[in-house]
């Protein structure tokens, strides 16, 4: 019981929702008239009726069964969790922002649609391409779009029939190669070395079958692929499209972008470099950008100034069309709009410089008692090996549940996968000194303790060390289930 | 400038020190010149109150449902949102958070979305749920791969009555397996699905699935659900269904439903412009492997106490990559609480005397706007909850909007595709009397019909 930090979460011995009033008395719903009984729910909604304190007492409770950014460092390597302002969140909630339907006729969301405008011309800034949409949901939704327009212009080029593959880097967010299938391409994994694009395999790989590289940079290694240029090059000779995964964009701001990378589309999550809550898991923004060559086929609506005003602009005959309901999460924009206006230049800048001062003196300092596979200067995030804890009977995981009895949130662990027992850290520029010593020495704490301590945590949240196993094993999802494990119990 | 960035006094210098650098520029020189840019041109940093003032200047330019009488449905309801819901969700322990990869630290978020997932579960009558998609479009598309992950063939049925905006999200989640989505007709008079057609459809063999909506895009009730399993056989059916209906009507999962998908903004979350939205999706038991997305599973702790955390992760992107069942990471897990948080307060009985009361309010002004010259209201003879179409014989739908707009009546959602080149289409309208609506608001609407008809009389 060594816990440095005095930590201790909630924990309340809260019974689910339903277990706070008698069960509802099964009856029909009320009918509606003129429509036909048969339609008429015959067994009422099972749900409790409690009153508005009961609920929002059983939620608070939950909530401070809950760690976020607010509660304390959350050091998850690619997730950027940096400090969401505050004022987005009251920006966010204004009538002219949050009751405003996208139906409404353009006239009437004229400041909707400038802020729109206003964010993607700023994006295309950032990115170095010209061409902005915040119609995906999330990252992934963006990558995937993105990859719907490589589609849809090969096809137009009559090339789709031979180029049906996507490269990646073993590296990859699991995200890239799933969405490269779902948009109906064949993904094939380039081996790194040294943690970066292994340039001649690469080269060796494309070919006229080659529809797409895709990659991050800095990459999941938190490295720089600083043969960037020559990879955009061979992939351009190939006639393949190069697209950007912008998870890891927060390091780079001001200092290059995509487009002078020389990427052909990228995707952003707001949610990451421009501070949108993420919310527990969601919601995210995702941006696609695009240079000239995949322009035409962003989706449509694309939001467009005619003297001074605003339309949303159907005529786009290459379009790939609709990604989703209505235009973007409109929520996310105005607080990501919010956090640009308040960085402005200057702070873009400084953002990266200090995440990247973040990272470096992250790694070395733990680089002192973890090994680290890659070179030692990182961008955004730096990677540890947890294998020396072998010796001592225990893991990485252990590790990690150690570190959440300090108050802190774990880092992103057996990910990348090309490192053993990895250990991924990303300590973004809302991080102050303070925050990354007492976050290094908890590491140092939970690496001294004994191995049995650190195979009984966490034992300072909410519950202990949860049976994951037994979850997939036999699962229970949902209170369906758990009515019919009760009933066996009883029934035997 | 907004002090977001840490900068106590000196601790820059004493990063620096700790690395043996002067500055953070030598952290970048791994960045090759020719990749380096110059400046960015997105303007000066602004203090807060500046960022308030600007964001509110732009915000002014936008007028917010509370400045109409609302008659804005469809996908994206209208509907107060008590103030209970964002009480909980402007919670930072919630907001705040990832998504729950350290499920001991998580607790609260995985047990809200277990309630989501079971809140779900008991609306559609289905086994599991999972952890919410983006929105109801993309839950259709996961719907369309899902079917697909249950039967072969090429072919999705959908009724020609959908939005053309989910027509073609379904078109691009179709295009990439080379799938094709393939429209059911629908019978003039009703609006209802041709079972003749998904008959013959399915006797070629080449359907993978068929998908259905509750209410239709028409916002009529299409009793030939009741048979549609019976006639499709095992070619997996898929209902598109909005969950204040399933609160009064029967769970699709009691007519054969194999999976179940909608949109959940209207359980406590604002329009906010079209997002965040929220997906919903459920399924049998015996396809659980077959589920996208996230998926929260009941368990236990060391010590034997109830636990929660993400399970069956096999299926998803981050283990199983390009197998798996689909791309998505981030979720709307935000808007899942809101959901199960508004079905809280709200209640069973509160949910269904809403439902009651939009129906209502939807038979008032189809009855008001009886007898209308040049517009027809209910367009289709089929029983509908709380919206309907209406049809203009003569003039545009925009133009009939227009006119409303200038009355401050917001009017409805035209159903025609606004793309250049799509085919033509009735005039047509989507009508949902907004949560707030009420007799006066309903009597305006009628009168600036009438008024719209008197101005067009004989001038078609």
């Amino acid at each position: 019981m060594t816990a440095g930090s005095g930590y201790r979460q909630a924990r309340w011995e809260e019974p689910p929702i339903w277990d706070l009033a008698r069960r509802p008395v099964a009856e029909p719903a009320p009918a509606i008239p003129g429509v036909p009984e048969r339609w008429r729910r015959q067994e009422a909604l099972r749900w409790p009726e409690l009153s508005e304190p009961v609920v929002v007492r059983h939620y608070t409770r939950l909530s401070q069964m809950n760690f976020g950014i607010d509660s304390g460092t959350y050091p998850l390597g690619s997730c950027t969790m940096k400090y969401n302002p505050k004022l987005s969140e009251v920006v966010a909630r204004r009538a002219g922002a949050a009751q405003v339907h996208p139906y409404q006729p353009e006239a009437t969301v004229q400041g909707s649609l400038e802020i729109t405008w206003r964010l993607e011309r700023a994006l295309a800034k950032i990115t170095g391409l010209p061409e902005v949409s915040l119609q995906p949901a999330a990252g992934a939704h963006g990558e995937y779009a993105a990859l719907l327009m490589v589609r849809a212009y090969f096809r137009d080029r009559g090339e789709l029939g031979r180029r049906t593959e996507v490269l990646l880097p073993d590296t990859a967010h699991g995200t890239n190669p799933a969405s490269a299938s779902m948009a109906g391409f064949a993904p094939r994994e380039i081996s790194s070395k040294d943690g970066c694009v292994h340039l001649s395999e690469l080269k060796g790989a494309l070919s006229d079958r080659t529809a797409c590289f895709m990659l991050t940079n800095p990459n999941t290694a938190g490295l720089f692929e600083s043969e960037i240029v020559e990879i955009a090059e061979a992939v351009h000779a190939a006639g393949a499209m190069l697209y950007y995964d912008g998870a890891n964009l927060n390091a780079i701001l001001g200092v290059t972008n995509p487009g002078r990378m020389g990427f052909d589309v990228a995707h952003l999550n707001l949610h990451k470099t421009f501070a949108t809550p993420h919310g527990g898991g969601g919601p995210g923004a995702g941006v696609l950008a695009s240079g000239e060559t995949l322009a035409p086929y962003l989706p449509v609506p694309r939001v467009v100034k005619t003297g001074r005003r605003f339309r949303l602009d159907y005529d786009r005959p290459k379009s790939i069309g609709k990604l989703k309901t209505a235009y973007g999460n409109f929520g996310l924009d105005v607080r990501a709009y919010a956090f640009l206006l308040a960085h402005g230049e200057e702070g873009l800048r400084r953002i990266s410089r200090r995440a990247v001062l973040n990272a470096n003196y992250l790694g070395a300092r733990l680089g002192r008692r973890l090994p680290r596979p890659f070179r030692p200067l990182v961008k955004h995030e730096c990677v540890l090996s947890g294998t020396p804890l072998r010796e001592r009977g225990v893991r990485t995981l252990d590790l990690a549940k150690r570190l959440l009895d300090e108050g802190v949130h774990a880092p992103t662990v057996y990910f990348p996968t090309i490192v053993e027992e990895s250990l991924m850290l990303e300590l973004p520029e809302t991080e102050s000194k303070r925050e990354l010593d007492e976050f290094a020495a908890a590491v140092e704490r939970a690496l001294d303790d004994t191995p049995e301590n650190l195979r009984a945590a966490p034992i300072s949240c909410a519950v202990g060390r949860i049976d994951e196993v037994r979850a997939a094993r036999a699962p229970i999802l949902s209170w369906k289930d758990l009515r019919g494990a009760a009933a066996k119990v009883e029934t035997p | 400038m907004v002090r977001w960035i840490s900068e106590e006094a000196g601790e820059e210098a004493a990063l620096l020190q700790a690395l043996g650098i002067a500055s953070a520029d030598e952290l970048f020189r791994d960045v090759p010149k020719r990749a380096r840019v110059g400046r960015m041109g997105v303007g000066a940093a602004r203090e807060e109150p500046e960022v308030v003032a600007e964001i509110d200047r732009l915000l002014d330019r936008n007028r917010p449902l509370g400045r109409f009488a609302n008659f804005l449905g469809g996908r994206v309801a209208s509907r107060y949102q008590p103030a209970a819901v964002d009480a909980i969700v402007s919670r930072s322990e919630f907001y705040t958070s990832y998504t729950p990869y350290q499920p001991e630290a998580s607790q609260g978020m995985l047990r809200a979305l277990f309630e989501f997932q079971s809140l779900w579960v008991e609306l559609t009558g289905l086994d599991v749920a999972n952890a919410s998609l983006y929105d109801g479009a993309t839950a259709a598309g996961e719907a369309l791969l899902f079917c697909r992950r249950l039967h072969e063939g090429t072919k999705f049925l959908v009724p020609a009555s959908l939005p053309w905006e989910e027509k073609s999200v379904l078109a691009n989640y179709a295009s990439g397996p080379g799938l094709s989505v393939v429209e059911i007709p629908y019978d003039p008079r009703t609006g209802l699905l041709d079972l003749a057609f998904v008959r013959a459809a399915v006797a070629g063999h080449d359907v993978f699935g068929v998908a259905a909506d509750v209410p239709n895009g028409f916002g009529g009730l299409d009793e030939h659900l009741f048979e549609l399993k019976a006639t499709i056989g095992d070619v997996p059916l898929a209902v598109l269904a909005d969950p204040l209906a399933l609160t009064v009507l029967e769970p699709p999962g009691r007519y054969g439903a194999d999976v179940v998908v909608g949109e959940g903004q209207g359980f406590g979350i604002p329009p906010s412009f079209g997002g965040p939205l929220l997906g919903l999706f459920a399924c049998r038991k015996e396809h659980v492997r077959q589920l996208p997305g996230r998926v929260v599973g009941a368990t236990v702790d060391a010590y034997g106490r109830p636990a929660y955390a993400l399970t069956l992760q096999t299926r998803e992107q981050h283990i199983r990559r390009s197998k798996a069942t689909s791309n998505i990471c981030t979720n709307e897990s935000l808007m899942a609480l809101a959901f199960v948080v508004y079905a809280s307060v709200v209640g069973p009985k509160g949910l269904a005397a809403l439902q009651s009361s939009l129906a209502e309010k939807a038979r008032t002004l189809a009855t008001a706007l009886g007898g209308t010259d040049g517009l027809r209201a209910p367009r289709f003879e089929a029983p509908y909850l709380g919206e309907f179409t209406i049809e203009l014989a003569r003039g545009s739908a925009a133009a009939f909007l227009d006119r409303l707009r200038r009355r401050r009546i917001l009017g409805g959602h035209p159903l025609g595709d606004p793309r250049p080149g799509a085919p033509a289409a009735p005039e047509r309208i989507l009508v949902a009397p907004a949560s707030n609506v009420g007799d006066k608001e309903i009597a305006r609407y009628a009168a600036a019909a009438k008024a719209w008809a008197a101005a067009r009389g004989g001038a078609a």
